[in-house]
Order: structure tokens, then C-alpha cells, then sequence
């Protein structure tokens, strides 16, 4: 039964993992941005969550939606004001660029929050499912759906709303969806707004389940720009794929070369998809 | 024009003398500390405790030396949690800032860097934090450790587990793959090893791991008793938490360093019942002391006073270093640095911390770190009889 027991907690992260990856991939995908600051965003969406259940005993599950809609005008902001003006600059610009922000807000939070370890105690703790001897903990069940349904709304936006199909239209080529009127200034800002609310859902389903600390958001970092490069770049289901891959990558990898290594063997597996498959799983030209 | 100029020179001379005087009359202390980067929150503890020591004493006048005193002054730089760098400002505070003494950067790897720099300028130095033998086997004449090492933690926790759960057979151990960590890990497994336990799973884990659901899984199926764990504060709440989850059994819980942190009680709820850790200093503690804090009681209160929290073993280091540092020089009656070094080897320093002597190689020998058992969300010593404050308890459901 261990590796039943294996499967289940690498597919019970699976949804929280495409959660963490889908805005980074969306503001890759459509600005051509490697947005560094994506995983300081998460770890202040999880302060928020953090906050709101310790002031307002606000559940991390039910803030999660609410994280996404707070984080979405400072990431608007934070492109209009700060990332706009070097867009057209090459991509190590706004690279370093977000690299520099990042380190401003996991410094900021430090003085704000401090570098205390905290979590949330869900009272009553949700508890565990069982199924003779695989237990599959609630929180996580929690976590990975309302994530999983997240990415979806974002893929549903993208494809049957007008402003999905602009976003998906400048991804795919910008002179030309400013010739059709489409506003690109205005569209990039949405776009990254859209992903540092994502990043918002995911550090509040994330402060669910695990401690969060200003100086965590590397971790978090790395873990999408492996999703996103095991899933495809600029693909929902890619993400979602991804997501999953990693859970179950991380959680056979840990069983069969031992704890220390699995972290190696799922980058081992990333540079053998680079080599074999650079587009991803799932990837292709144009965000859909 | 000219007498302008005379009269700013002379004023420039008088103020150079003044400081020059006031140079000599103040003991400046060297302390690089992680002020930023991975090592920022014990960077920041450890500076509360120098400063807790360093306001107490200027406060009182300063150190002692015959019939008058010396200020003390501290000069911080933050090595950003790089070793390298750590290495560069020591060499900066010998030799720019000309310090006295030093208090070592945070850790094993870094005061062991750290140490051949002091060593080279024979400038004594104070280690607050490392607790790994490495660290202490070059020789050094001017290396002091205020912990003791890793055995120390290990083994009397392993006395009192084997006294009263005489049935425990099965230990299993996770630890962090990271030099103190890995070491206190491998010290549990010889402990165990020596009274006849069997380690059934001994696995270690990657530095920032987030999930740690396959190594507790493997875990639960060598099925064992006594679950020892080894790490910082936020793996030991998610190994906690997790094993709750995936319902890992054991009739004993060592995790270390974090449970005797309030910040781990908080995290953890419920769940931090009955676990067992131990470590160098805890608030619960009941030294009366020659400092100048008087007792462990006494420190506790002025530094709750100050920060609104009760100090954890690092803040506590911090303090400690200070304390040991005053004492050899008053005992010295000179900053001169042969004489302290020469009451730094003497030892026998009655601090609120512990009762602190250095052995050959500077580490100190001279106090057993007690063992902690969480019991209904309080921090108890239950290990030595001498300090105790509650019994230790067995039975628990994990």
C-alpha cells in the first residue's frame, strides 16, 4: 500500500502546485516576463490569509478568492508604474528588474511581519480522509480543488471572455492586436494583474497547509518555473499537467532515491525534458 | 584668513584628541551578524541579546577595571548570511575599526571561518552558536564556544527515554541534510545504537523542503517508537504537522531545535503535547548568577521588559557572550587581550545561562544542555533532577 499511500500525496499537491505556476506562466507567456516577484507575491498572499483568520477568523480556503481580488490592483499598479517603462528592453532587463522588487518586498515584509515562522490552526483541524490505510488529509484535498478550480476560472477568462481573447491575442502577436484596437499597454497591466492574483490564491491555500515567512518565496519560485517548463509555457492545461507531474515526480522520487535526492532527480527529469521536449508537455505558440 | 585657518586646525586637533580619548576609553566590541539573507532571523535574535547585555552594562556604568569603568560599544556588520563575507568584515574590524575582541558570526560553518582570522591577530573570540566539534579541532588559542557539542544534546535524552519507556525498541530518525542538523542526527544514532536500539529508518531530507509526506510515509511503515527528528523550527512544524496527517505512530517525539521555541508551540497547537527536545537555555531555567543580570529570572525579565517576549536560546547566546566576555576582562583588571584570554582558558563564569568553563579546544564542558517535554502547551525541564521543573511523561498518543 506505500506506494498507493506515495500516489495519493503527490497528486493531493498537484492542484496547489499548477495554483502556484499558472500566473507565473500566464505573465511569462504573454509579456515575456520571468516575473521574479511572482514568489513574494505568494508569500504575501499568505500573509493576508494569515491575518485574516487570526483578526477576522476568516477560513484560508474561503479568503482565497478574496487574496486573488486584493493583490490584482497592486500587481496592475506594479506594471503601469514600474514594469511598463523598460517592457521593450531585453528580457534580462526586467529580469533584473523584478529580481530588484522582490528583494524590496521580502525585506519589506521582513520589517513588517517579521521573519517569525507562522501558520494557521484551522480550529477544528478538518481532519483526514481514510481509506483502509491511505489517509489523504483534508486541508490538502481542500487546497488542491479550490486551487485546481482557480486555474480553471483563469482558463475560462481567457477563452470565452473578450478581454481572455485579448490577452491571448497580444501573447500571440502585439503589432498586430494593436492594429485590431486592441489596447496593449492597458492589456499587459491586466494580464500581470491577473497573475499576482493567482499568486494571491496560492499563498492563501498554501498558509493553509504549510508555515509561511517573508524569506520563503524562493522555494515557491522555483516550483513554478519547474511546472512551467514540465507543463509547456503559456498553456493552462500545461500548468495543471505540470502541476501534477511535479506532486507525483517529488512524491515517487523521495520514495525510490531517498528524501535528499528527490529535489535532484525532478531537476535531472527537467533538464531531460529540455533536451528531449523543449516546448513542455503541453506547449505550444499562443496562450490558450 | 590665516588666523581662521589656525583656529579651524586647532579645533579639528582638540576634536581628534577628544575621540582619541574616548577611544581609549570604551571597549569595542566586533560582531558580524546575518542582518539579511537566509540567516535573518537569527541574526536579529542574536543582536537583541548583545544589545540586552551591552545597554544593561552601560547603563550600570559600564565594565569594571579597578576604580574605573569602561563603556562598551559594539560594531555591527551585516555579512548577509554569506560566510565569505563574514570572513572579510572580521578582517575589517581587526584591522579598520580596531576592536578589542569579537563575538563570532551565527553558526558552526561561519565561526569556524571566522576563527582563523581571530586566530591569526590574536584577537580572543567569543562563539555564541556553534555546537559541531569541527568547528573546535584546529588548535586554536583564541576560539571560545559557549555551547556544548552535539553529544551533549543527544545523549541525556536518550538516558531518560531508555529509563522510562524500557520497552522502546524501534528509533527511527529524520534529519535535515545540513552540517548541524545531520550531525545531531548522526549523534542519535550512535546514542541509540550504544543502548541497544534498533534505527529503522534513518533518511535525511533537503534544505527548504516544503513536503515531507514521502519521507513520513516510509517512515510510518518501519513502524517505529521513538521518531527522532532533526532541523530548524519551520521543518520541524511541517514534520509535526504532517505526521499528525499521514497518522505516523511512536510512543515518543524528539524534534530539535524548535519545540522549546514558543513560536513552534504556537504553530503546531494541540500537537506540540509530550514531544521532547533540549537545548542550551530555556526561560524556564533557574541559574543564579555573578553577571550582571544576577539570575536566569532577573535576565528573563529585563529582556521581556525590552522586547514584549520571552528570550529563546539564540537571543539568550547573545546575552551570554557578553556576560562571559565581561566577567574575564573585569577578572583580567585590563582589556589587555593575553590577560582576558588567559581568564577565558581559567573559565568558571556563574552566568544566568549556565555555569560556563571551556575544555582544551574551547569548547565548552562545563553544564549539561537540559531536555524539554512540551506538556499542556508549556515548555518543562524534565532532564537534569538539579534544574527540573515537571516529571517526564509517558503514554502519550502521537
Amino acid at each position: 500500500m506505500l506506494w498507493l499511500q506515495v500516489l495519493v500525496n503527490g497528486l493531493a499537491l498537484g492542484g496547489l502546485y499548477a495554483c502556484i505556476a499558472a500566473g507565473f506562466s500566464l505573465v511569462w507567456g504573454v509579456l515575456n516576463i520571468i516575473n521574479i516577484l511572482h514568489g513574494s507575491l505568494i508569500v504575501l498572499g499568505g500573509y493576508l490569509a494569515f491575518f485574516a483568520h487570526l483578526q477576522l477568523g476568516i477560513s484560508p480556503f474561503l479568503f482565497a478568492p478574496i487574496a486573488g481580488m486584493l493583490l490584482f490592483l497592486p500587481g496592475f499598479a506594479i506594471q503601469r508604474v514600474i514594469i511598463s517603462p523598460v517592457m521593450a528592453r531585453p528580457v534580462l532587463m526586467t529580469l533584473v528588474l523584478t529580481f530588484g522588487l522582490t528583494l524590496f518586498l521580502d525585506n519589506l515584509m521582513l520589517v513588517a511581519f517579521t521573519a517569525d515562522y507562522r501558520k494557521i490552526n484551522l480550529q477544528p483541524p478538518l481532519g483526514v480522509l481514510e481509506f483502509g490505510d491511505v489517509v489523504l488529509p483534508l486541508d490538502r484535498l481542500y487546497a488542491t480543488g479550490i486551487g485546481l478550480v482557480s486555474v480553471g476560472a483563469l482558463w475560462l477568462v481567457l477563452r470565452s471572455t473578450q478581454l481572455g481573447r485579448a490577452i491571448v491575442a497580444v501573447r500571440m502577436d502585439r503589432d498586430a492586436a494593436s492594429l485590431m484596437g486592441i489596447n496593449v499597454r492597458l492589456t499587459h497591466a491586466i494580464a500581470f494583474g491577473l497573475g499576482t492574483a493567482m499568486a494571491g490564491v496560492a499563498g492563501a491555500l498554501l498558509a493553509a497547509i504549510f508555515p509561511i515567512s517573508s524569506l520563503s518565496s524562493s522555494g515557491y519560485l522555483g516550483k513554478a518555473f519547474v511546472i512551467c517548463v514540465l507543463g509547456g509555457l503559456g498553456s493552462v492545461p500545461g500548468v495543471v499537467l505540470g502541476g501534477f507531474a511535479l506532486g507525483v515526480i517529488e512524491s515517487y522520487g523521495a520514495l525510490a532515491v531517498g528524501p535528499e535526492n528527490a529535489l535532484t532527480m525532478s531537476f535531472l527529469l527537467l533538464i531531460a525534458l529540455l533536451a528531449l521536449r523543449p516546448t513542455g508537455l503541453l506547449g505550444r505558440k499562443g496562450f490558450t | 584668513m590665516k588666523a581662521v585657518r589656525a583656529v579651524a586646525l586647532t579645533l579639528v586637533l582638540a576634536l581628534a584628541t577628544l575621540s582619541q580619548t574616548n577611544a581609549q576609553e570604551t571597549l569595542r566590541i566586533g560582531a558580524p551578524l546575518p542582518i539579511t539573507g537566509a540567516l535573518a532571523p537569527e541574526g536579529s535574535k542574536l543582536k537583541q541579546g548583545y544589545e540586552l547585555w551591552l545597554d544593561t552594562v552601560n547603563q550600570a556604568g559600564g565594565v569594571k577595571l579597578g576604580d574605573k569603568r569602561l563603556k562598551v560599544e559594539l560594531v555591527y556588520y551585516d555579512y548577509q548570511s554569506t560566510t565569505p563575507k563574514a570572513v572579510q568584515l572580521a578582517e575589517k574590524l581587526i584591522s579598520g575599526d580596531k576592536v578589542d575582541f569579537l563575538f563570532s558570526p551565527f553558526g558552526s560553518g561561519a565561526a569556524k571561518a571566522v576563527s582563523a582570522i581571530a586566530e591569526k591577530y590574536g584577537v580572543p573570540m567569543l562563539a555564541s552558536s556553534a555546537s559541531s566539534n569541527e568547528v573546535f579541532d584546529q588548535g586554536y588559542k583564541n576560539l571560545f564556544g559557549l555551547y556544548t557539542d552535539n553529544s551533549s544534546l543527544s545523549e541525556p535524552i536518550a538516558d531518560v527515554v531508555k529509563e522510562k519507556l524500557p520497552a522502546l525498541k524501534r528509533v527511527a530518525i529524520l534529519g535535515r541534510n545540513d552540517l548541524y542538523p545531520l550531525s545531531l542526527g548522526n549523534e542519535f544514532e550512535k546514542s541509540a545504537k550504544k543502548r541497544g536500539l534498533d534505527v529503522v529508518y534513518y533518511e535525511k531530507y533537503p534544505i527548504g523542503t516544503l513536503d515531507h509526506s514521502s519521507a513520513l510515509t516510509q517512515l510510518r511503515a518501519a513502524n517505529p517508537d521513538w521518531v527522532i527528528v532533526t532541523g530548524y523550527i519551520n521543518d520541524l512544524i511541517l514534520i509535526r504537522k504532517q505526521a499528525a496527517e499521514l497518522k505516523v505512530g511512536g510512543q515518543i517525539y524528539t524534534l530539535i531545535n524548535g519545540p522549546a521555541y514558543q513560536e513552534w508551540i504556537d504553530a503546531v497547537g494541540p500537537l506540540a503535547e509530550g514531544v521532547t527536545t533540549a537545548s542550551w537555555f530555556h526561560p524556564v531555567l533557574d541559574y543564579k548568577s555573578e553577571d550582571i543580570f544576577g539570575s536566569t529570572r532577573k535576565f528573563v525579565s529585563l529582556f521581556k521588559a525590552k522586547y514584549g517576549s520571552e528570550p529563546d536560546f539564540t537571543q539568550a547566546s547573545g546575552a551570554a557572550v557578553g556576560v562571559i566576555l565581561q566577567l574575564a576582562i573585569e577578572r583580567a583588571g585590563s582589556k589587555d587581550r593575553s590577560a582576558v584570554r588567559e581568564q577565558l582558558v581559567r573559565g568558571k563564569f556563574n552566568t544566568f545561562f549556565a555555569p560556563v568553563s571551556f575544555g582544551p579546544t574551547g569548547m565548552a564542558n562545563s553544564y549539561l544542555p537540559p531536555v524539554f517535554q512540551i506538556q499542556e502547551g508549556k515548555v518543562q525541564v524534565v532532564y537534569p533532577p538539579e534544574v527540573a521543573t515537571g516529571s517526564f511523561r509517558t503514554g502519550l498518543t502521537h
